[in-house]
């Protein structure tokens, strides 16, 4: 039996759940984010003037291509949805290369969270002078326990992305654990190796 | 295997902190005390005992018990505490994320408006949707 299905089996068993990344933070706030993964390794960061929009600026260490370059980023609110219990969210993104248009982005990432369950995509088209590519992911989450405000709260996640420079789907556990304004993620997969998020909201 | 082990550990750990939270959900009699007042005609909406602990070094003051959609995660709520905690008239706020209430001490001569307050949690992208107001 693989990690994944232990993995699918265990999300099955245990049902709690709470979480996310957002994109977007409160109005007047900024957020600090470091991610490495088996393509690309970049730091970004973000302020938001409204809890609407999102504009920053995001250095990247690109595996793949073997570049260095950087992103303005926007990202803007299409859609949210609060109730009682859950909080659902659409989201457009771009970039622009900082040293101009040879390269950028669109795309779009959902999320829906309860306190228990987490349930989220994303799909971004890159364009750059070299090969234009397609990177998306889908991911599903539940928390083990439910924590009250200020605990350490802790996610058992399943994602499973796909770059379109690469050949298949790669699907592997995470694990996110946040308190106070510290997040961060950790997934690993024996073919794309660790895939780590770490976040700082200030 | 390593992977198997860190979801294991993960998974026991967990196990562990459930049964911390199923502590935080054991009531004493709180009979008497003020969150057993009525405010406005209805009974006061609070886990009895985060408001008990919320109010026990306060006094001269306006708790304001907001009621919010959306409210959902503790790292997405973070930025109502920062956001109410720039207010010089608050004193204290606390975030009751299983109730979906915000707790927020004000001083007693604050004139506490409900539209104000829905606006500063919209700041954060979540709904206000109810108020309720009393003083210590």
């Amino acid at each position: 039996m693989g990690i994944i299905n232990i993995g699918l089996i265990i999300i099955l068993l245990i049902s709690n759940l709470e979480l996310e990344a957002r994109p977007i933070s409160y109005s007047g706030g900024s957020t600090l984010m470091a991610f490495s993964d088996n393509m690309r390794d970049s730091v970004y960061f973000h302020y938001s003037p409204s809890y609407k929009y999102s504009i920053g600026i995001e250095s990247i260490n690109d595996k793949f291509f073997d570049d260095k370059y950087s992103y303005m980023r926007f990202t803007y609110l299409l859609n949210r949805k609060n109730t009682q219990d859950s909080q659902r969210n659409l989201y457009f993104q771009s970039g622009f290369g900082a040293n101009g248009l040879d390269k950028h982005f669109i795309g779009v990432h959902g999320d829906w969270e309860t306190r228990r369950i987490f349930a989220g995509f994303g799909f971004k088209r890159i364009l750059n002078k070299k090969e234009d590519f397609n990177d998306g992911y889908v991911q599903i989450g539940v928390a083990p326990y439910l924590g009250e405000y200020g605990d350490l709260h802790t996610w058992i996640m399943l994602k499973s992305k796909k770059d379109s420079l690469m050949d298949k789907w790669s699907t592997f556990p995470v694990l996110k654990f946040f308190k106070g304004n510290f997040l961060i993620e950790l997934g690993y997969n024996e073919a794309t190796e660790w895939d780590t998020h770490i976040m700082y909201r200030f | 295997m390593k992977i198997l082990t860190i979801i294991l550990s993960t998974f026991v750990f967990s196990i562990s902190m459930a049964d911390q939270s199923i502590d935080h959900s054991h009531h004493d009699n709180h009979e008497g005390h003020i969150h057993e007042q009525m405010v406005d005609g209805k009974h006061l909406e609070v886990d009895a005992i985060r408001f008990d602990n919320f109010i026990i070094d306060l006094s001269d003051t306006q708790i304001a018990v907001v009621s919010v959609k959306g409210m959902v995660c503790d790292f997405c709520a973070r930025g109502i505490e920062k956001t109410f905690k720039k207010d010089r008239d608050v004193r204290k706020i606390d975030v009751d994320l299983r109730g979906g209430k915000v707790l927020i001490a004000y001083d007693k001569n604050k004139q506490i408006s409900f539209d104000e307050i829905r606006k500063m949690i919209l700041a954060n992208g979540q709904d206000a949707t109810d108020l309720q107001v009393l003083s210590i």
